[in-house]
């Protein structure tokens, strides 16, 4: 072994001996670029040859040369420069930042592709962009930027939020719907464990041509993510990165205070002769006292969501990087730190991640690199009771936080039901009594080795990838009574959950590249093969009255031997899936003005009964602007392209689709006897989903490149979606490939880029995507039925998926007369009790009756159209950028007023209480308070209840100064950057909650999104 | 030259690594954990007794909105609280997407499915089975929880559908059958199961204690002959159980629906429920909370009230002071001071001892929006919770089906012209009366049957409105604003969810 290795160096010296001759004169400089820092790395080089030498760390330079030869300046990211050398030896040069980026590189799965030669759609976002949100979510930087991504914000500490690539790939339930991450080529669910500042690049693999090399997986889009590295020939670089700021609640929904929950009432009571509502206030009134402004009212005025809320909260985030190379190797080291606490007060909220990671590469010699990148994360996340928010919204005003009277302990908090009501309703026990503490570690860790096998053709790279999760969970029930009791009973025993989750998977790609150039032919050429395995294992385990249990010392907060476990509640459980793919593409140019691609990709997988599939893709481009013909003054750069791919969705649940045989267990006089059950509801999913996707696109630079636009069009079918099907007279629904549907939707990114004079720069951006989903076919049937029974969704081919499915408000009837003109049938007015105040639905069949056959579509979740803009300006050191985002074409299920059909007496929200119809001409849009109740109203869902989703939002403000080269008192300072950030500061919308953000449209409980906002600096030392 | 040749033995290695680090053996590996039924070893005939065990947990796992849907309609009880489908039900206005209707709809089918499928692993286990009787045993007593169940549905929805096998798929291909074939399926059932069923007390059996016997299937084969009006199949099945002479009236008709009543000799089927003595955790309960008053100042404080969906009707109430009911109506309902004061208003003034809001067990109950009355036979006194325990009703048992009903049933029967070989109709009745201190009548009328079951049923499974609708007796159903339509009103409608994917299924 160590003779051929012997040898193959021995080539590869030979092939670059030629490199070595004899020359004349020195010629010396520095490069540094328009703000006057030195540029290292920049490639020197004599024009027509290949000879040549880069800058050093400081940007200088020292090159052999005649008085007859040119130089040649060339830097990524820079315009390229030529120097005649005459008589010179010094030649300083400054390089400017070139502004198109057709010249850039961009990453492609297993391996890189000029920009300029691509076929298929891809955006990247590069670290500047990513680090001016103040999140932990990496993905979160991204909302409004790129069109065709949508991303829904998560608000709890540390929730990763939703993002759908060009729509739904599959049906939500049978699939996350997350796309791919690959992680320096590790395959993640979610980038929870990364530092937004540790990214260089963010590419989002749009269309199926893009993500077709991952097969399988790709099916929802694929996020190639590059964690930072050092360069070569760079000096060590130190910069700490970080920002301290407070979230804030923002779009706080209006509840009903007292007086106005206390006027529904009084209106419910008078219009349906029902008083036990009234009586629940009346006996507020003798528990809590009269007001002495309105003595109608209960002396109490909570205002639930200022009870629960925090003013403000803090996150911050550190970052240290130290990077730089030499030669021959280069490296990057780095650590972080990330806090944010949570908006709710006194449970624990909040996430705290420190990282660490290291990135090193070496040129070993002249045929090998080998290298090593690893990330270390811990994370402790505490989660609130989701409950909180439900209660809050629903608890009533009259009733306080603490009611000594009612006797709860340990702390005496009120309960509703003590005035009459079903519910305890206040939010308190559930913020007191309970822990919910995530511990989450990670290490990702990627090694690889790049044999080159002939020297800039051919090479051979094998990786191994690596991923550990540790997830435990531990979940704390504290015990309370929600009211006086004797010392020897206990109503709510505490209980502990700890579920404990490890995960190990592991990647092995070797890719065989092949790259030339000959006449006007270009071709790259891979092949490969990859290995997957990825082993879950875990166990839960639930002790309830545990004895030794202290609320106040968090060290007693575990199961001890022999304490009570909860049978049903403990299990344990795990996942092995294994997965095996060859793949191969080509790519070509003929002058680099005609472009053709393609890739395949064998899959294998043990996830479902069938084993494998074949994923192809073609793409073929032609830069016009390249063509003699083309001769318009003031287009730099055409490029037209198009492509068409298959992809597969294995994120969908396999299902064996055999009878399972279930434990279960039952009282037989007074013992605990275990049993089974066949559970004969079985789902079948024994493939993946397919995804068939067709992409036409634009790409333009004009006006000296200072304008670029890129425009995509695509169509994107998933075949074999997995499907839902309510079984008939059955609870369980099961899971089916039968489903076929279609996105298509235009994506538009516009962007100008410009200088005035050599102080100010500017920049302005736009992007917008349109989104048509619609249900093809679903294996024959006419339609299938989502949502629940009482809020009903349904897909339909020519629909939308999953669109709210109910009656047409056509208004309120304000009078007897007016009912008795709505064209009703007589006996179903008197049999429903119809009167003014209750909605007029439209009679869709004209049949005098409102019924199931009256049911409309009433919209979906998916917006029509999302977009973004942005606009950035500097002037010397002095920055602002300016972001803005928003959606619409949406709906939202208001669940929350949709719960009035099964518990009618809490809380409702002020504009609804307050704008009630109360008589003749108060309102067409809301029934009476009666009328609010009544299952007449209620019993389907109606566009009363599905609201409009769409909002506008100012994403992101950010003002930046640069201090460089600069000196304090005589110390010359490091290069730093003091920014304000305000993120979210300013969203507008209609519907009635306080958050439009609701990845399902459904709206029951969802954490307020704050507004951010943030002090950073940046030093690079 | 020797350079390329060493290039080319790279190349092939690089291509030899490919080749040869394939895994595809992987890909034949099982995921973890899932019990394949297709794994299962059938000769193990003692999994047997699992299934069957399994079958009995769902048979006795009630989910709460089931029972107010099958037996609100009667004039026996009113809903209370603020369940609008309920209340809806209860004054005869039917709505197909009560979610009520489809939630009882898939918890009973849910459990017919699962029942079949219990016994088709069973039939494959008997094959091995050294013991198959056992397997046909198991079987019936399955049957006869299919059986009961399927009694339920009919009684909601009249003509629905049989499952025929345990795929629920299989329903989209299955006519709808009358309510009369149904009834008799089910009679058939039984008659085929009978054979095969111990013949013990529920009590006696040492396997599953309070389990299934031949008499709880012929209780069941009544029940349908009787709402199929074959008086004297119902005669048949109960000459039977009254032969067989292992049931007994319990004497203490208050405690027989307390922890005392736990698998009592007057039951014949029952769920049970425990708290296995446990202060917490572990336990099976039936939520009766959605039975139990809302407002109570319990004598072992702590123990938690109810939600108030469940009030005996006035009409009842006064129904047994007319008659001077003593121990029935004290255990029937929970008295609170405005039902007190109600009762004095309509006229009733002079109201016997036990009328008042303190049980004998010493719980007071308190006014409440929700309910002047409460449900005394979903009451468990909060001296008889464990020690700890808080849950409303938590540790008691759900009596289905009681001897006294069988001794009704019997007598129902006969004075409709069906002969017996045991008891006759006046024996029967007055065997009932006698256990509630009531004096024999002689030469028993249907109505007087039906009024003595209104008396002893109360609150229980519907039977006054099955009863009532029976006979085409209705009048009583329209008191306090009701009107019942016995042209419409006497099933409810297929539930919407079900009628959408079942097109056999149709609402007119």
């Amino acid at each position: 072994m160590t003779k051929i290795l012997r040898l193959v160096g021995m080539l590869a010296l030979l092939l670059y001996m030629p490199q070595v001759y004899a020359q004349t004169n020195t010629v010396s400089g520095q490069v540094v670029s328009i703000d006057n820092e030195p540029l290292p790395g920049v490639n020197v080089l004599l024009e027509g040859t290949s000879q040549g030498t880069v800058t050093d760390a400081d940007g200088n330079y020292s090159v052999v040369a005649s008085s007859d030869d040119v130089l040649i300046f060339s830097f990524i990211g820079f315009e390229t420069q030529r120097a005649p050398v005459g008589a010179q030896s010094v030649i300083n040069i400054t390089l400017e930042e070139d502004i198109t980026s057709l010249q850039e590189v961009v990453v492609i799965g297993y391996g890189t592709q000029s920009e300029r030669n691509l076929t298929s759609a891809i955006s990247t976002v590069k670290s500047e962009e990513i680090v001016k949100t103040p999140t932990s979510q990496a993905m979160q930087a991204l909302q409004g930027k790129v069109a065709g991504v949508q991303i829904v914000s998560n608000g709890n500490p540390g929730g990763s939020p939703t993002v759908r690539v060009r729509g739904i790939g599959s049906f939500p339930g049978s699939d996350d719907g997350q796309p791919l991450y690959v992680v320096d080529g590790m395959f993640f669910d979610n980038l929870d464990f990364l530092n937004t500042a540790d990214i260089e690049s963010i590419s989002v693999l749009k269309d199926a041509s893009a993500s077709a090399i991952y097969g399988v997986r790709a099916a929802n889009g694929v996020v190639l993510i590059e964690t930072k590295a050092g360069k070569y020939n760079q000096k060590t670089s130190i910069t700490y990165n970080g920002y301290y700021g407070v979230q804030v609640p923002q779009n706080v929904l209006k509840m009903s205070n007292t007086e106005q929950f206390v006027n529904y009432i009084n209106q419910y009571t008078e219009q349906s002769g029902n008083s036990a509502d009234a009586s629940f206030i009346d006996e507020a009134i003798q528990r809590y006292g009269r007001s002495r402004v309105n003595p109608n009212l209960p002396d109490v005025n909570t205002d639930w969501y200022a009870e629960v809320l925090k003013e403000a909260a803090p996150i911050q985030n550190h970052t240290i990087d130290i990077s730089g190379g030499n030669e021959n190797a280069r490296y990057s080291v780095g650590a972080s730190y990330f806090e944010q606490e949570g908006l709710l007060e006194e449970i624990r909220n909040s996430y705290e991640r420190i990282n660490f990671r290291t990135k090193v590469d070496v040129r070993a010699n002249d045929w090998l690199t080998v290298g090593g990148n690893a990330i270390i994360s811990n994370a402790k996340q505490f989660n609130a009771e989701n409950g909180v928010w439900f209660q809050t919204y629903f608890a009533v005003p009259h009733l306080p936080v603490i009611d000594e009277e009612n006797g709860a302990s340990p702390i005496p908090l009120a309960n509703a039901r003590r005035l009459g009501y079903r519910g305890v309703q206040n939010p308190y026990f559930n913020l007191y009594y309970n822990d919910n503490r995530a511990n989450i570690g990670k290490i990702l860790g990627n090694f690889y080795a790049d044999i080159q096998l002939l020297p800039e053709k051919l090479s051979f790279k094998t990786t191994y990838n690596y991923n550990y999760e540790n997830v435990v969970n531990r979940n704390v029930d504290f015990e309370y009574n929600i009211e006086s009791v004797p010392d020897t009973v206990v109503q709510n025993p505490n209980g502990i959950t700890r579920v404990n989750s490890t995960s190990c998977n592991e990647i092995w790609d070797n890719v065989l590249t092949y790259e030339d150039n000959f006449n006007n032919h270009g071709i790259t050429a891979q092949i490969g093969y990859s290995y997957r395995s990825e082993i879950t294992e875990g166990a839960r385990v639930r002790g309830t009255e545990i004895s030794t249990l202290d609320p106040r010392l968090e060290s007693t907060w575990f199961i001890p031997t022999g304490e009570n476990i909860d049978a049903d509640n403990s299990n344990d459980f795990g996942s092995r899936i294994f997965g095996s793919s060859y793949f191969a593409r080509l790519s070509y140019n003929y002058s680099e003005k005609y472009l053709l691609y393609g890739t395949y990709r064998r899959d294998g997988s043990n996830k479902f009964q069938q084993k494998w599939g074949d994923f192809f893709t073609f793409g073929a481009g032609w830069i016009i602007s390249e063509e003699n013909f083309f001769d318009v003054g003031v287009i730099d750069f055409l490029k037209i392209r198009g492509s068409w791919g298959q992809l597969g969705n294995d994120g969908v649940v396999p299902a064996v689709g055999q009878p399972t045989l279930n434990q279960t267990s039952t009282a037989i006089n007074d013992q605990l006897i275990g049993g089974l059950v066949v559970d004969n509801t079985f789902s079948t999913v024994d493939k993946w989903e397919t995804v068939v996707e067709t992409n036409i696109g634009l790409s333009v630079e004009a006006l000296k490149s200072r304008l670029s636009l890129e425009a995509d069009y695509y169509i994107r079918d998933t075949e074999d979606a997995v499907i839902p099907i309510i079984l008939p007279s059955n609870r369980a629904t099961v899971l089916r490939n039968a489903g076929d549907f279609r996105n298509q939707g235009l994506e538009v990114a516009l962007n100008w880029n410009d200088r005035l004079g050599t102080n100010v720069r500017y920049s302005l951006g736009l992007n917008f995507a349109t989104l048509k989903n619609e249900v093809l076919d679903l294996n024959g049937q006419s339609f299938i039925d989502g949502g629940t029974a009482e809020f009903r969704q349904r897909s339909s081919p020519g629909q939308s998926f999953n669109e709210f499915y109910g009656y047409e408000v056509e208004g309120v009837f304000q009078t007897t007369e007016d009912v008795n003109a709505s064209g009703y049938d007589a006996d179903f007015i008197t049999n429903n009790n119809i009167v003014p105040g209750d909605f007029q639905f439209r009679d869709q069949n004209g049949d005098g009756v409102i019924d199931a056959n009256d049911r409309v579509f009433l919209g979906s979740f998916l917006p029509d159209i999302t977009y973004g803009f942005n606009l950035g300006v500097s002037y010397k050191a002095l920055s602002l950028s300016m972001d803005f985002q928003g959606q619409a074409g949406n709906k939202i299920l208001n669940r929350k007023r949709g719960e009035i059909i099964f518990t009618q007496d809490p809380n409702i929200d002020a504009d609804l209480a307050t704008n009630l119809w109360n008589g003749p001409g108060t309102s067409n849009k809301y029934p009476s308070a009666a009328g609010y109740r009544k299952p007449y109203n209620t019993n389907q869902i109606s566009d009363f209840y599905v609201e409009d989703g769409d909002y506008f939002r100012i994403q992101n403000i950010r003002l930046s100064y640069n201090i460089v080269n600069q000196s304090l008192l005589g110390v010359s300072m490091p290069n730093t950057t003091i920014s304000f950030t305000a993120e979210r500061p300013l969203t507008v919308f209609d519907y009635n909650g306080f958050n439009p953000e609701v990845a399902n449209g459904i709206d029951r409980q969802t954490y307020p999104i704050p507004a951010i906002y943030t002090i950073g600096l940046n030093v690079k030392l | 030259m020797k350079a390329i040749q060493i290039l080319k033995n790279t190349l092939l290695v690089g291509i030899c690594l490919l080749g040869s680090i394939s895994c595809d053996d992987d890909l034949n590996e099982p995921l973890d954990n899932e019990a394949l039924l297709e794994d299962v070893d059938y000769t193990r005939s003692e999994n047997m007794f699992e299934i069957l065990k399994g079958s009995y947990a769902e048979l006795y796992h009630l989910q709460w909105e089931t029972f107010p849907i099958i037996s609100v309609r009667g004039d026996d009880v009113n809903a209370a609280g603020d369940q609008p489908p309920l209340h809806q039900t209860d004054e005869f206005l039917y709505n197909e997407n009560a979610w009520m209707y489809n939630s009882a709809w898939q918890n009973l089918y849910g459990d017919l499915f699962v029942w079949k499928a219990a016994q088709e692993e069973l039939l494959k286990y008997k094959e091995f089975a050294s013991n198959p009787a056992n397997a046909d045993q198991y079987i019936a007593e399955i049957n006869v929880m299919i059986g009961f169940e399927l009694l339920q549905i009919s009684r909601l929805w009249g003509d629905v559908l049989i499952p025929p096998t345990s795929n629920a798929e299989d329903l989209y291909n299955t006519p709808v059958s009358s309510q009369s074939e149904v009834l008799q399926y089910i009679s058939d059932l039984m008659d085929e199961s009978i054979p095969n069923l111990p013949n013990v007390h529920p009590n006696q059996r040492t396997d599953i204690t309070g389990g299934i016997t031949s008499n709880t299937a012929r209780a069941v084969k009544a029940m349908v002959n009787l709402d199929n009006k074959n008086w004297q199949g119902v005669v048949d099945a109960t000459d039977g159980i009254i032969g067989s002479n292992l049931y007994t009236l319990e004497p203490d008709y208050y405690n027989l629906f307390k922890i005392p009543g736990k698998l009592n000799d007057e039951n014949i089927l029952e769920l049970q429920y425990s708290d296995f003595g446990n202060s917490s955790g572990e336990n099976r309960s039936y939520l009766y909370a959605s039975l139990g008053p809302n407002e109570w100042t319990p004598a072992v404080s702590g123990a938690q009230a109810g939600w108030g969906f469940w009030e005996p009707s006035i009409p009842y109430i006064e129904f047994m002071l007319d008659r001077d009911e003593t121990i029935r109506l004290e255990t029937s309902v929970l008295f609170t001071p405005d039902g007190i004061d109600e009762l004095i208003s309509n006229g009733n003034t002079d109201l016997p001892g036990f009328v008042t809001n303190v049980t004998r067990d010493g719980d007071q109950f308190d006014n409440s929006a929700r309910l002047n009355f409460g449900s005394g036979k979903h009451y468990l006194p909060s001296v008889q919770l464990s020690p700890g325990q808080t849950i409303y009703g938590r540790n008691k048992n759900f009596i289905v089906i009681r001897y006294a009903e069988v001794l009704l049933m019997h007598a129902e029967a006969i004075v409709n012209g069906a002969t017996s070989s045991t008891i006759s109709a006046d024996q029967a009745v007055n065997l009932v009366r006698a256990r509630a201190g009531l004096d024999d009548l002689v030469g028993v009328t249907l109505d007087q049957v039906l009024d003595e079951k209104f008396a002893e049923f109360g609150m229980e499974w519907g039977i006054r409105y099955y009863d009532l609708v029976r006979h085409d007796l209705t009048q009583p159903l329209n008191y306090g604003g009701r009107t019942y339509d016995p042209a419409s009103d006497k099933f409810l409608p297929y539930p919407l969810s079900q009628a959408t994917i079942l097109s056999q299924l149709q609402n007119n």
